[in-house]
């Protein structure tokens, strides 16, 4: 298999709906995580600038409904103290928020402000971080950055809790410049100080006593405790400072309204969402398009994202099934589409350990970088990683997912042919776009069953699991593996 | 501490401390307290991952801190535990503990040696889905709170099925995902019905007698009650799980008190702490009730910040020396109170 060529899919793309459910398929796989034929079937009956403004309000919806059950039959998740617990806890998340866009956007903010567990050795303050970006992460972006540097996680990951008046500490400051906001090359180091020493005096509580606690991973005697932001004013450094041509008595909150005023953090932040949103190949038309809007609106990110999703460049067919799934995108959606882990399962954590598994440690990214993203999710080891723990959630036909894709396809026809039945399947899965070849190979898996019945008593649990191979089949083609 | 006009609860201290293995706790869920101070604390463990299963287990102390041992572990095979989620004890010093993943009960020798199991997964009569409780009545009988059922049903020590009641609504008798349930002196049941936000009373036939309890965090008003227990007095002491507290009810139903957690450090943990004389001087110079910064579910947020607080309180146990033990389940101890009439 190979998942390279621009476009994906070539000429010989095979098209299986009409123009508007592919369209609308594309925008809840990038705005979401693998949407069931149904969501589908909703959106484009809602109408898709009506769905874009929908996903852009995840307010409006109720938040995780199972919250309370998980807590309680996860009691290592109510604590959130172990890693793979709090990794578990974001598979439910993405499994069952009702705000899929909330999710996909702590998704993208946890990789471009990417801490990390290994350090902090506290799991429920990177949850709460994802939190944070739960909250804010379609709000305005120096909103964002300020609730970032308010951070505990983030206060502890860069140093800033060793940022004094008296002996700066450049770590958050320079990050924040370099990989946060603007990129390397749109300020000097002079910046650099001048926006650490902006940020002096912003910690958290008990700075000595947590810094040992997590120097030696140690949860005595009675678990982790929450960090909390402080600020000291007697720590900051509150003298004259300039900071990007702007002189004064400069605080981090200056520094970040000065930030957000460039036209290097608008082009940055345009670019990473449309890395994450759009395709792994830079268009800087489309860039400078979601730049612009991010200047228009004083760094918006909610309409940034509005003008990305209702652009011509997002409905490109050149981009669509153009991203490779990332693995939490490709192990949450398929379980949201096989309709697993509905309610609280121990299984939960394979799922986490299923992403692990295929490079992208959820809460602990490898550096402060995150994750390389594209073609580098995919290697020989973890393609199979892949394909097996995609396959073996479309494996059981009780689940409710995999039924409502099952009774799907029987309305397709009592008696299906092999080319209609694949076909059926691609359709009940929401995948309207394959390639001849992906066609071919699941026609030949059906050639030795011939005519799939599903109108005989004694053939329906054997037709029902052709379906099941079928799917399992389609989870393993290139389509499936990208969104 | 708080006082009512006829009673007084003080609290004591804290039994407890983060072990995997050995002497502490991790993720304590029940206890069931034995003869001369026993306690046996039920331990839920960490994720069902490999290297996390042996956390799952009964450890076995006492009120005053003394430590006895441990047995148990996490699989699926006779006597382990996967989902542990209660424990009791019968009059012969057995004790029995429910699984609400393996959908069992096992039962073991006051030493910890396995003997029998029984339980099966379903929701006819008889059959049990997550059982979430195991009390027993005072005529030996055991009761089960059979949580994805949302039932209350009632076996003989083997398991044969005596009988039950409850559906799943929000009327009165009905349930939803019940946790706890304890009885009195008579055999009266009281139900922790969870989602409901309510706490039912129940004949020991099960006909219905009353409820209390509205959805809120305000006096008297529950978030998710998981678990109670009641006097002799005819207190009620019920934790109220969703808003990280217990409240006690007086017999005329007035809030009697509100336990939000004063724990400090047991015994156990002031030996580590001397072990680690740095993390022990940067704990007693650090502010410890620090303000949080709350966001979403203040009250949890607040018991993840100030150590002392109730996180998580999943189970109340009373003595007959008028000792109050709350399984404080995300702190991995027990805290002791008293009351005093």
């Amino acid at each position: 298999m190979t998942l390279t060529g621009n476009p994906p899919l070539g000429a010989a793309r095979i098209a299986l709906a009409d123009n508007a459910s592919i369209r609308a398929a594309h925008l809840l796989r990038r705005a979401g995580f693998t949407p069931t034929r149904a969501e589908i079937d909703r959106a484009v009956e809602r109408g898709y600038e009506a769905t874009v403004d929908e996903l852009l309000h995840p307010e409006a919806r109720p938040d995780l409904e199972i919250e309370d059950l998980i807590r309680r039959y996860h009691v290592d998740q109510n604590s959130l103290m172990l890693l793979e617990s709090s990794q578990g806890y974001w598979m439910y998340r993405i499994i069952n928020s009702q705000r899929p866009l909330e999710e996909k956007m702590a998704l993208f903010w946890h990789g471009l402000f990417a801490t990390a567990y290994g350090k902090l050795n506290h799991a429920k303050a990177v949850v709460n971080q994802t939190h944070t970006f739960r909250r804010h992460g379609l709000g305005k972006f120096a909103d964002i950055l300020v609730e970032l540097s308010r951070d505990p996680a983030m206060i502890f990951w860069l140093d800033n809790k060793d940022n004094h008046r008296d002996s700066p500490n450049e770590n958050y400051g320079r990050e924040l410049l370099e990989l946060f906001s603007m990129g390397i090359g749109n300020y000097t180091e002079a910046d650099v100080k001048a926006a650490a020493r902006a940020f002096t005096g912003w910690t958290i509580d008990n700075t000595e006593y947590m810094s040992i606690r997590a120097s030696r991973d140690s949860f005595w005697p009675y678990g982790r405790i929450d960090w909390q932001f402080r600020y000291r004013e007697d720590d900051h450094d509150d003298t004259e400072k300039t900071f990007l041509g702007h002189t004064g008595p400069l605080s981090g909150h200056d520094v970040i309204d000065i930030i957000v005023q460039q036209p290097a953090t608008a082009h940055y932040i345009a670019g990473k969402l449309y890395n994450f949103f759009v395709s792994d190949r830079p268009d800087e038309e489309a860039i400078g398009i979601m730049a612009d809007e991010f200047i228009r609106t004083d760094g918006d990110i909610r309409a940034v994202m509005r003008r990305m999703f209702l652009s011509d460049f997002f409905a490109d067919e050149a981009v669509r099934l153009g991203r490779v799934k990332s693995p939490a995108e490709l192990v949450g959606g398929t379980a949201r589409l096989a309709g697993s882990h509905q309610s609280p399962e121990w299984t939960i954590s394979n799922l986490a350990m299923d992403v692990n598994f295929m490079g992208q440690e959820i809460l602990n990214p490898p550096t402060v970088e995150g994750w390389h993203t594209g073609m580098e999710w995919i290697d020989t080891g973890n393609l199979v990683e892949r394909i097996n723990a995609a396959g073996a959630e479309m494996r059981d036909t009780a689940r409710p997912g995999v039924r409502a894709i099952i009774e799907r396809v029987k309305t397709r026809g009592n008696r299906l042919e092999p080319r209609p039945l694949a076909e059926a399947c691609l359709d009940a899965m929401g995948m309207f776009e394959v390639s001849d070849g992906t066609m071919n190979s699941l026609v030949a898996l059906a050639a030795p069953w011939g005519e799939v019945r599903f109108d005989r008593d004694d053939t329906v649990a054997c037709a029902e699991e052709r379906v099941v191979e079928m799917l399992q089949l389609i989870v393993a083609s290139r389509e499936y593996q990208l969104a | 501490m708080t006082t009512t006009a006829t009673a007084t609860f003080s609290y004591s201290h804290t039994v407890g401390f983060l072990a995997y293995r050995g002497r502490g706790f991790i993720h304590p869920v029940d206890l069931t307290l034995g003869d001369g101070g026993v306690m046996y604390v039920l331990n839920r463990g960490g994720a069902e991952s490999v290297g996390r299963l042996e956390l799952k287990r009964v450890c076995v102390c006492t009120a005053d801190e003394g430590y006895i041992g441990e047995w148990g572990t996490g699989g699926t095979e006779d006597g382990q535990f996967w989902w542990p989620s209660a424990i009791a004890q019968d009059g012969d010093g057995r004790l029995y503990v429910s699984d609400e993943s393996l959908q069992r009960v096992n039962v073991f020798s006051p030493d910890g040696e396995f003997i029998r199991q029984w339980g099966e997964t379903g929701d006819g009569p008889g059959q049990i889905n997550r059982p979430a409780d195991i009390a027993f009545a005072p005529d030996g009988t055991l009761l089960v709170s059979d949580g994805m059922n949302h039932r209350i049903q009632r076996f003989t020590v083997d398991g044969e099925y005596l009988g039950g009641w409850g559906s799943y609504g929000a009327q009165a008798g009905q349930f939803n995902t019940p946790w706890r349930l304890a009885c009195d002196a008579r055999g009266n049941v009281f139900v922790a019905d969870w989602r409901n936000d309510r706490v039912q009373a129940f004949t020991p036939e099960g006909r219905f007698v009353g409820q209390w309890g509205v959805s809120g965090d305000g006096k008297g008003q529950l978030n998710r009650p998981s678990s109670l227990a009641v006097d002799d007095d005819g207190y009620i002491y019920v934790a109220d799980w969703g808003n990280e507290r217990v409240q006690i009810f007086a017999p005329d139903g007035e809030v009697a008190a509100i336990l939000l957690g004063d724990a400090t450090t047991s015994s156990w943990a002031e030996d580590y702490l001397a072990a680690n004389p740095d993390e022990q001087r940067a704990r007693r110079e650090a502010d410890l009730a620090p303000a949080v910064n709350p966001w979403r579910d203040h009250h949890r947020e607040t018991s993840a910040g100030v150590e002392a607080r109730f996180w998580g309180p999943t189970a109340v146990n009373l003595d007959d020396e008028g000792r109050i033990y709350i399984v404080d389940s995300c702190r991995h101890r027990v805290q002791i109170y008293r009351k005093s009439s």
